[in-house]
């Protein structure tokens, strides 16, 4: 089904070396078990999947991140028939294995001071292919050297060129609700 | 910047005054905060199309309705909300920028409501918001960039996707909307692409003064005006994207604030040198001072212009200023001024008891022309020569030119009959000398001050005109010369006829003060006491106090720009609409006290605006066209039910003891707050208009049915076109009153009336029935038991005793007597007790059993414990047993009563019927049953059961 978002990421690493101010001997905060999950609230059929594969990084120094999650990794759903067609159908997942966002935080705010700051993450999200600029809103709590995310948007399927067959429009929501949890350890690069 | 070609001989002044002009000065009033705010500082101010004035500060959000300015709570915080940005988009939503990012929505309640997106709001200061050509709504903030809410989605636009800068000062959107932000690299211009992004920087390299942006007003009659940090003031044209001026060699520092009135002229304010404002025809610069109390602001924040003409001004003082851009003035004037005339060069000449004067462009300041010399000028005019002709009181007139000093003086006598020359007017060569004694033609044969020579004809009471006193002279449109005369009323010279107007249809004229022609032609005229006339060529019409005139005493009219009339009287001046009548009043608010004018001190100059002279001040009139707002704007600003506000735009239905309701509504009028007054009614209630000073109408106790309130408000007292703002709702009525309840209610009363009605007819049908029974029943008691059989039978029995046991037969003659006395006892009553009944059956069955011997067996098997039977009918069933049953030897009969099921009596006789039946009248046992269904819904039970007939009979309680 559906939209789905997101981001799983893979290899943030790979990311990471493109991302300007990524330079070696910065500390960054990584994960790559960081949860996603997704909910379809259409009128005939409720659909939820989730992922335990999301892969991020986040930079304090520069505010930048990074995140990427696989989209075959998402279990759930209501029937393994009902995953092949989100993988197979909608996602197009040997296609586009990943969703994938990078970006910016807009906020100055310095991640290595413990706190909790809401943040807005402005970068580019890309889903089945297609990429969307995006602002997401989330709640960072850093201590112990460590930074939890969690944050909840929504993905229109039409900004990301999903189509859904007439027939299930009763059971595909047209708008996705994504929440992501993660928790991001400081290490040095 | 080219010096403009108009300054011409006045250049001199400009030079002279140097570069701190100093001209006719707007009537700044000013306005403060409540007691409790009174140090907030504006940020923004903003005029929305309610007409309200609201004001961004440094502790929230005010609402001035032009009297007081109240706070607008904003919820959810703990310290003083900065409000930073102020916007009305084209639905009229009013949107509030804070400091902290934060953004609000004023709801059609008044309350403002957090903006929230998805995407969280910025965490910079909102600097300004504005609106596409699509809808799309931009935010701009200082350190954030931009952002822009499309499509339900917020997106922002920092440097790295090219913007100048992130800090944006100020931001404006085109007439093509695109979008341009100020920053600290220039300006940003910016638009969706489709769904990209565009951003094109213009910066210095196109022209731009100075790099720092901080002002933007993209207006879409003046163009795109930047103000800059500290290269002053440019216009960009947004067609061609060039800077196509700017104001050279600015050095009053930092551009805060910017406001422009048509293509006119722009207000600036700065960051410490205060108010300026710039004419752009002109070219010039001029500072204008804030006061209060003594002290200056030369901080200026915020400026807007608003919708009847008026500016607005917040700086570093208390409170905030406004002012009527329409009226400006030259203050301190050195005498009383008699005359007035506006140059073709923006000059201004005055005439006043003690000389004459001269306001060159842009100043304030009346410099004596003949400082030596004492002329009492009472008219001015000027020739085609542009000789300046000055008329004396006594002393007859000069003719003057001003670049040199060359003078020509025609004294009394000669060309001249009278030295007092109270009105000049001309045409072409010829110019019309209105004098005490008759009025002048004066035909020039070249330039009077360079030797041209002048004939004259003069026009008197002998040649026609009613009197040698005129007022005033005017040549209209078409050639024709007026005469407005002291006590003969008007004269009008056509050709070679002069035509007198005594009478203005039935209204005697006499004295005739001033006059003045209309853009469509027709003559309007002044009296000292009769108001203002108007004659379009054919027929009189008047517009007096009833048509909402202040006062009747107009010392002069004129007429201005735009073809409106403006008339000055000592309660101000008032502008007549000459095609809809509508008035409007200008006093003290504006800067006029006590006007006091004298005759025909007004004047037009070349541009159109009027000048007024009065004691002490010369009043400038500017038109700014017949766009302004000419009403108060009439608003309902709550409903209030049983003392509580409502959403009255979202409910219109009310309870029954709902009934208490208060409107509250307010004119806004800024020009003058003061002068609003009210009228409205409720349609439905109020048979008229109910006219008030106050702002709250209240109506309790109003019955149900359905209503409109309607209100409007005027600042003239006159009620003409004034627009009416209308609500209309209903009062239920309560639940009892409404018509299917009361249906509902009398068939359910009908219903239960019938319902007892019928009742009550069966209960006495039964009662009846059960009377009736019941003697029928006696009877058949009482003729069974004297039924011959019966008697017979006891008689035989007797018979036999007799003889054989004396002692029985009287015991058994004894209960023979009491068997038939408690027959009669119990024949009238409804019902016995259970006891009782059984007592005269076993009386019964004694004499049965005397006739019957072992035969007949009765037993009785019963607890009598107050329950009541039906009287004889166990005596009935008894003997119905021996009279239908083989009573023998061999076949002996037994009865027997018991109780069962606790409240039912049964009475069993084995069945052996006689093979001849007895005679019987059926009676008996339908007659039980009978008299117990009138007593009780328990059957009467008849039936047959291993070889048994059993009846059981109910117990009644």
């Amino acid at each position: 089904m559906m939209g789905i978002h997101f981001f799983r990421l893979q290899i943030a690493i790979l990311f990471l070396a493109f991302l300007p101010g990524f330079l070696p001997g910065q500390q960054v905060y990584l994960t790559n078990n960081g949860t996603i999950r997704f909910k379809s609230d259409a009128p005939l059929e409720l659909i939820q999947a989730a992922s335990q594969e999301l892969r991020g990084a986040i930079s304090p120094n520069e505010r930048t991140f990074a995140f990427t999650v696989p989209m075959s990794s998402f279990q759930g759903f209501n029937s393994p028939l009902q995953r092949e067609h989100f993988n197979e159908n909608y996602m197009e997942s040997a296609k586009y294995p990943d969703a994938t966002f990078i970006g910016r935080i807009i906020e100055d705010i310095d991640l290595r001071q413990p706190g909790t700051y809401t943040i807005r993450a402005k970068g580019m999200l890309t889903v089945h292919g297609i990429t969307q600029e995006r602002i997401i809103k989330s709640l960072v709590r850093v201590e112990n050297g460590k930074c939890t995310v969690t944050s909840s948007f929504t993905v229109l399927l039409a900004d990301h060129a999903i189509t859904i067959p007439k027939v299930v429009h009763q059971k595909i929501a047209e708008e996705i609700e994504v929440e992501v949890e993660g928790v991001l350890n400081l290490q040095s690069k | 910047m080219r010096i403009p070609a108009v300054i011409g001989f006045l250049g001199i002044f400009l030079l002279g005054a140097g570069g701190a002009l100093s001209a006719q000065k707007p009537f700044f009033r000013a306005h403060s905060f409540p007691e409790e705010y009174r140090h907030v500082r504006v940020n923004k101010m903003l005029q929305a199309s309610s007409n309200y004035i609201w004001l961004g500060t440094s502790d929230g959000l005010f609402r001035f309705d032009g009297q007081a300015a109240i706070p607008v709570a904003i919820p959810q915080r703990e310290s003083p909300a900065v409000v930073t940005a102020l916007f009305e988009d084209q639905r009229k939503q009013l949107w509030v920028g804070l400091e902290s990012g934060e953004i609000f929505i004023l709801d059609r309640s008044g309350i403002l409501r957090p903006w929230d997106p998805e995407e969280g709001h910025p965490a910079a200061a909102i600097t300004a918001f504005g609106e596409d050509l699509e809808g799309q709504l931009w935010i701009a903030t200082y350190g954030e960039g931009l952002y822009c809410w499309k499509k339900n989605r917020l997106y922002n636009f920092s440097v790295e996707d090219g913007m100048g800068g992130n800090e944006i000062y100020d931001m404006g959107v085109d007439a093509s909307g695109q979008v341009w932000c100020g920053t600290d690299r220039g300006l940003s211009r910016v638009r969706w692409d489709g769904d990209k992004k565009s951003i094109q920087p213009f910066g210095l390299l196109d022209g731009l003064p100075d790099e720092i942006v901080r002002v933007i007003l993209a207006d879409r009659q003046c163009g795109i005006w930047v103000g800059m940090h500290d290269g002053g003031l440019c216009r960009i044209n947004p067609v061609t994207n060039q800077v196509d001026f700017s104001i050279p060699d600015w050095d009053q520092g930092v551009v805060s604030a910017l406001a422009c009135f048509h293509q006119r002229e722009i207000w600036i304010g700065t960051e410490s040198n205060g108010l300026f404002r710039f004419d752009i025809q002109a070219k010039v610069l001029e500072p204008l001072a804030l006061n209060t109390s003594g002290r200056s602001a030369n901080k200026i924040y915020a400026l807007q212009r608003d919708s009847e003409g008026g500016i607005w001004v917040a700086g570093n003082t208390l409170g905030f200023f406004s002012a009527n851009r329409q009226f400006e003035f030259v203050l301190n004037s050195p005498g009383d001024i008699q005359a007035v005339m506006a140059g073709p060069d923006d000059e201004v000449w005055v005439g006043a008891q003690n000389g004459l004067y001269l306001i060159p462009p842009f100043q304030d300041t009346f410099l004596a022309v003949f400082p030596n010399r004492t002329l009492n000028v009472i008219s001015l005019f000027q020739d085609p020569f542009h000789n300046l002709w000055i008329g004396t009181f006594g002393e007859g007139v000069y003719i003057y030119r001003h670049l040199d000093g060359k003078l020509r003086h025609i004294a009394e006598g000669g060309q001249l009959q009278n030295g007092s020359i109270l009105s000049m007017d001309g045409a072409g060569q010829k110019i019309w000398l209105a004098t005490l004694g008759g009025v002048m033609e004066f035909t020039l044969h070249g330039d009077p001050l360079e030797g041209g020579t002048i004939s004259s004809r003069s026009y008197d009471q002998e040649s026609g005109l009613g009197t040698n006193y005129i007022y005033r002279v005017m040549v209209d449109s078409k050639g024709r010369t007026w005469f407005c005369t002291d006590g003969k009323g008007l004269s009008v010279l056509d050709g070679e006829t002069i035509t007198t107007y005594s009478q203005a249809d039935t209204i005697p004229l006499k004295a005739v003060y001033s006059i003045a022609e209309d853009k469509m032609g027709q003559i309007w005229f002044s009296t000292p006491d009769q108001g203002l006339f108007k004659f379009d060529g054919k027929t009189f019409s008047t517009v007096s106090l009833k048509q909402g005139i202040r006062n009747l005493s107009i010392g002069g009219i004129a007429t201005t720009a735009d073809g409106q009339l403006l008339m000055v009287h000592s309660s101000g001046i008032d502008l007549l609409n000459p095609q809809t009548g509508h008035l409007i009043y200008f006093d003290q608010e504006v800067g006029i006290p006590d006007a006091e004018p004298n005759l025909n001190t007004l004047a037009a100059d070349a541009k159109g605006n009027i000048w007024i002279g009065l004691p002490n001040r010369l009043v400038r009139y500017t038109a700014l066209g017949r766009h302004l707002r000419i009403h108060p704007e009439t608003r309902l600003e709550q409903v209030s039910v049983l003392l509580k506000p409502v959403d009255w735009w979202a409910r219109n239905v009310f309870k029954y003891n709902e009934n208490f309701l208060v409107f509250d509504y307010v004119g806004i009028w800024l020009t003058d707050p003061e002068t609003v007054t009210y009228r409205y009614r409720l349609e439905g209630l109020d048979h008229d208009w109910i006219y008030v000073n106050d702002r709250r109408a209240t109506y309790s106790a109003v019955p149900p049915g359905r209503y409109t309130f309607r209100v409007s408000s005027t600042e003239n007292n006159a009620y003409l076109d004034e627009p009416v703002i209308s609500y209309s709702f209903r009062i239920l009525p309560p639940l009892w009153m409404r018509p299917w309840f009361l249906l509902l209610a009398g068939g359910v009363f009908t219903a239960l009336f019938v319902g007892l009605m019928k009742n009550r007819d069966n209960r006495i049908k039964r009662i009846e029935k059960l009377k009736q029974e019941t003697i029928q029943s006696q009877y058949e008691a009482l003729k069974s038991q004297i039924n011959p059989h019966f008697l017979f039978n006891s008689f035989n029995t007797l018979v036999a005793f007799i003889e054989e046991n004396p002692k029985l037969a009287v015991k058994y003659v004894e209960k023979l007597s009491d068997f038939y006395r408690v027959i009669l006892a119990y024949r009238e009553k409804e019902r016995i007790s259970l006891e009782e009944e059984l007592q005269l059956v076993a009386d019964f069955a004694y004499l049965l059993k005397q006739r019957f011997g072992e035969n007949f067996s009765l037993t009785i098997n019963v607890e009598t414990n107050s329950v009541y039977v039906v009287p004889l009918a166990l005596q009935m069933l008894v003997e119905n047993a021996v009279k239908h049953n083989v009573v023998s030897r061999t076949k002996p009969l037994h009865v027997r009563i018991e109780r069962v099921e606790n409240d039912y009596l049964l009475i069993a006789n084995n069945l052996q019927p006689k093979l001849t039946a007895e005679p019987s009248t059926g009676f008996g046992l339908s007659g039980i049953v009978n008299r117990y269904a009138l007593l009780t819904d328990r059957p009467v039970v008849v039936g047959q059961n291993d070889g048994e007939f059993q009846v059981r009979l109910p117990l009644l309680k």
